[in-house]
């Protein structure tokens, strides 16, 4: 099955390379090849790998994939209409993508401008952009990310101006339409230039359920002095979208990047990869994660907070919610250099586990060369207070309400973090609405 | 006064009190590990066929097995076919007293400040001391065996108790564990067996000295200890080792067997030569520790403290399968110059109603990395399992570095699970505040790392806890952070 795969996946890489030959440059060529060679060299991780120990991904590479999407329409308006996605209906830019490519007619963006919106491709000769891509971890260790360097097509480029403030945050709207299941490589790329404020939702959806999408992507970040990116993922749809998320996120002093990622019941599979790298001083950085997975789920959340420079502050809290026969892993790293002096790190992780079938596993690392640091982390896994959903029922209210009541009350301490007030109702009125129903097995 | 990087220079270029070298003759084979040379070491010992078969099975899963990759520094490659696999010290005479000692040994002893001739009138210590691979005295014997213990060496028990050393031996660290293991299972040289029978408390501490002497000589010491349903034994176990330019490499196993209601406690204190203040020399500590919680309601406890070996990786570890048992672990780990420690524990929980609690304490200085590595895993039968985990790092100077590494697994939803880490340094104003009531640096130091030791050091048996308590003032003596 795999050696078909990556019989495929060269198939794939040499025909774009035919194809590009004319319209890619020698840079973008050179590195496809650079990352397709590691990709080769490194195959697909296997749970020998301590990175995916937990993550067994043979089972999301079984099928038979597509690596060209083919669509089922070409009429969107109305097939998202039908369809829908979570966080529809935002007030917000919403930028929508199909299969990875930038769709303006369908969106709409802020009429001055604060931002400027690209296609990869169109962007690609430019030095910043260039100097992007060519990182090494793009073309090296990671065999999905040298995958998705090697086969990226598409993908969105957002550079918001040097001390604009937004007023509305922006949406990206990532589609998947295929009549075959289909493997996307999809690059983005975020930036934030000096003294500015943003706030970037995304969201994911499969329009054509009956095929699989499995998603590799990789976004890349860059925080400049003094400005603030609010980044919210909200990952709740359909079963036939698998989700490999990337997130790589490159802070100068000063910044803020407060990075929310929600995983609620639906895709069947979800690893998402956040990794910051605090390149200066004095910047703060925040990662809130909730998951509640149920079903057959297996959602895998990975964290590395890089401190380089001292006097940072970063800050994890993840909560997680097991049912039925989900899987979940948190895997947390804090990374202290030796002049990384003064730094702050906190990592907290908390589970419930609502059902026997359920598994957890929580790894929350620290790596620590500095002496004069306060680095602590916490782990708990447990279960809703029987006490507290007594007290709730002696007093009238129904034991599914006070179970919702509960963890909602579990979940607050990332809720009440999430600065949007929209996507905060959005996320209360999901949980509540994912407590009551009946899927739950206890 | 010192200043704060005199002091600290003092620190990490202390050199090792304990290095000398023992001159006794060694009965030595030479380099090399093959068939031949398990066939030799089971033949020297006039093993049973079934050991021996055992061995050579152990041998074809060492041949068998890789160097694992996960481990958190640069495993140093080790070339098993330049080591030797057996000495033993060439008296061979069978001694009942001190008095029959080679007077060498005694004053090696002696100068290790462990006088075996004290430790008769050491109320309630026996000694069952290991020079390099044969035991050569064993007191409080015949104490021991009015209450029905045995408490011998594992050439002895193979000899005198072979249906008890064939039924157990193996059965916690199967041969084909790890790569140690496995070459331990081939080649383990002598090493101790406690057997408590059912019902018996026994009366004293049990303790057994190793040293590392012969040159270019590994040591692979097997320890067994069995405890009956509702007995009770507390195991210390000590270690120096004389300096060396080379690297010895030390792959012991202990199994640890609790049947119903009984409880086992095994203490270690480390300190094994841990190289020169450039990272040269210096032992390689790769142990195997497992025990297993058979019965109901049965109890094992590890508590150790690491200051020596210039690598030490080791994970004592518990399973804790029946019913109501429960499994304890607390550690301190002193690193300094080059030394690395990666070291914790992994408890599985099987059993019903089943508890844990681990605290681990490290202390990185000079330029040394400290991990603690720890598996905390509910099995989906383990109702109500409770897990408590708690390991805090500190850090003195800026080139050494401490880290976490806690997995945490749960398939059952009625268990609970807490872990908690914190990294941080000496405080400046806890030094102070010493040193406002005329406490020197050095001084508040040493007392403010016990205080944070505290909390293992109190789980050591009281002789023990003197010595621990040493020992860590006179490594750290002088870490102001």
């Amino acid at each position: 099955m795999e050696i078909d795969l990556k019989d495929q996946i060269k198939n794939k890489f040499e025909s774009l390379c035919a194809i590009g030959q004319s319209s890619e440059g020698d840079s973008i060529q050179k590195l496809r090849g650079k990352a397709f060679a590691t990709f080769e060299q490194l195959g697909f991780p296997t749970i020998k790998n301590e990175d995916w120990k937990y993550t067994n991904v043979k089972p999301i590479l079984k099928d038979n994939f597509s690596f060209t999407p083919i669509p089922t329409t070409s009429s969107y308006e109305e097939a998202i209409k039908d369809k829908g996605y979570f966080g529809q209906g935002l007030d917000a830019y919403t930028l929508i993508l199909i299969n990875g490519i930038y769709q303006p007619q369908w969106s709409n963006i802020p009429s001055d401008d604060s931002i400027s919106i690209a296609a990869v491709e169109d962007v690609w000769d430019q030095v910043a952009i260039d100097e992007i891509l060519n990182k090494d971890r793009n073309n090296k260790s990671n065999p999905f990310i040298a995958l998705n360097t090697a086969l990226f097509q598409g993908g969105i480029v957002i550079q918001i101006k040097k001390n604009k403030v937004l007023d509305k945050p922006i949406h990206l709207v990532h589609l998947g339409d295929s009549s075959e299941h289909y493997f996307q490589q999809s690059k983005n790329i975020f930036i934030a230039e000096f003294g500015s404020q943003a706030e970037i939702i995304e969201s994911f959806e499969n329009l054509n359920t009956e095929s699989h999408l499995l998603r590799n992507a990789v976004t890349e970040i860059r925080v400049a002095a003094n400005a603030k990116l609010q980044h919210y993922k909200l990952q709740k749809g359909d079963a036939s979208l698998r989700l490999i998320e990337h997130t790589e996120v490159e802070q100068e002093g000063d910044s803020q990047y407060n990075n929310y990622t929600f995983t609620l019941p639906g895709y069947s599979f979800v690893r998402n990869n956040l990794n910051l790298a605090l390149e200066g001083s004095n910047i703060d950085s925040h990662m809130y994660g909730l998951y509640l997975t149920n079903d057959h789920q297996l959602v895998d959340n990975h964290t590395l907070v890089d401190h380089q420079e001292p006097h940072c502050e970063s800050n994890q809290m993840y909560k997680g919610i097991m049912m039925g026969h989900s899987r979940a892993i948190f895997n947390g790293k804090v990374y202290v250099h030796p002049i990384a002096q003064k730094t702050n790190a906190f990592q907290q992780n908390n589970n419930i586990l609502f059902s026997d079938f359920a598994t957890i596993y929580s790894k929350p690392q620290l790596e620590i060369f500095a002496d004069d640091v306060k680095c602590s982390h916490g782990s708990t896994i447990g279960q809703l207070d029987p006490d507290a959903l007594f007290y709730l029922k002696a007093r009238g209210i129904n034991e599914e309400d006070g179970r919702s009541m509960l963890v909602n009350a579990f979940a607050f301490d990332v809720t009440e973090k999430i600065e949007n007030l929209e996507i905060k109702d959005l996320l209360n009125e999901a949980i509540s609405q994912t407590m009551l129903g009946k899927a739950l097995l206890v | 006064m010192k200043t704060e990087n005199e002091i600290i220079d003092d620190l990490t270029v202390k050199e090792y009190e304990f290095g000398f070298v023992t001159d006794i003759e060694m009965d030595v084979l030479p380099p090399g590990l093959n068939d031949e040379v398990i066939r030799f070491i089971s033949a020297k010992k006039e093993e049973p066929e079934w050991l021996l078969n055992w061995r050579l099975k152990g041998y074809e899963a060492f041949k068998k097995s890789e160097m694992p990759q996960w481990q958190n520094f640069e495993a140093p490659d080790v070339d098993f076919q330049a080591i030797s696999y057996y000495a033993a010290p060439k008296e061979k005479v069978k001694l009942n007293s001190l008095d029959e000692v080679d007077p060498e040994l005694i004053a090696t002893f002696n100068k290790l400040g462990i006088p075996l001739n004290e430790q008769k009138a050491l109320a309630g210590v026996a000694v069952d001391a290991v020079f390099d691979s044969v035991s050569i005295a064993t007191t409080y014997k015949e104490e021991l065996s009015k209450h029905g213990i045995i408490f011998c060496s594992m050439s002895e028990a193979v000899k005198n108790h072979p249906e008890l050393v064939q039924k157990y031996l193996g059965s916690v660290v199967p041969y084909t564990d790890n790569i140690y293991a496995s070459l331990n299972s081939a080649v383990f040289s002598d090493g101790s067996f406690v057997y408590i029978p059912e019902g018996v408390r026994c009366p004293m501490e049990l303790s057994t000295y190793f040293r590392i002497n012969s040159q270019n000589t590994g040591q692979f010491e097997r320890t067994l200890i069995i405890a009956e349903k509702d007995s009770y034994v507390s195991y210390l176990e000590g270690c120096t080792a004389p300096m060396r330019d080379e690297n010895q490499m030390h792959a012991a196993v202990v199994e640890l067997i609790a049947h119903e209601n009984a409880e086992i406690k095994y203490s270690t204190v480390q300190n094994w030569f841990p190289g020169d203040k450039d990272g040269k020399g210096g032992i390689f500590n790769f142990v195997t520790k497992r025990g297993i919680c058979k019965g109901d309601h049965s109890k094992i406890s590890w508590t150790q403290v690491e200051t020596g070996s210039a690598i030490t990786w080791k994970y004592p570890s518990v399973i804790l399968k029946g019913d109501y048992s429960s499994g304890e672990f607390y550690s301190v780990a002193v690193t300094k110059n080059h030394q690395i420690a990666d070291t914790g524990t992994k408890i599985n929980h099987i059993g019903k109603n089943t508890k844990s609690r681990i605290i681990s304490k490290g202390i990185s200085a000079g330029k040394s990395n400290n991990s603690y590595r720890g598996l905390v895993q509910i099995g989906n039968r383990a109702d109500n399992a409770r897990n408590f985990t708690q390991c805090d790092s500190l850090l003195i100077g800026n080139k050494c570095g401490a880290h976490t590494f806690p997995y945490i697994e749960s398939k059952n939803k009625s268990a609970m699970l807490e872990h908690e880490a914190t990294t941080s340094k000496i405080g400046e104003d806890q030094i102070f505040y010493l040193n406002q009531r005329g406490i020197d640096p050095e001084q508040a130091v040493a007392l403010i790392v016990n205080g944070y030791a505290k909390e293992v050091l109190n789980q050591l048996p009281m002789e023990f806890a003197v010595e621990a308590r040493k020992l860590l003032s006179l490594t750290l003596e002088g870490s102001v952070g």
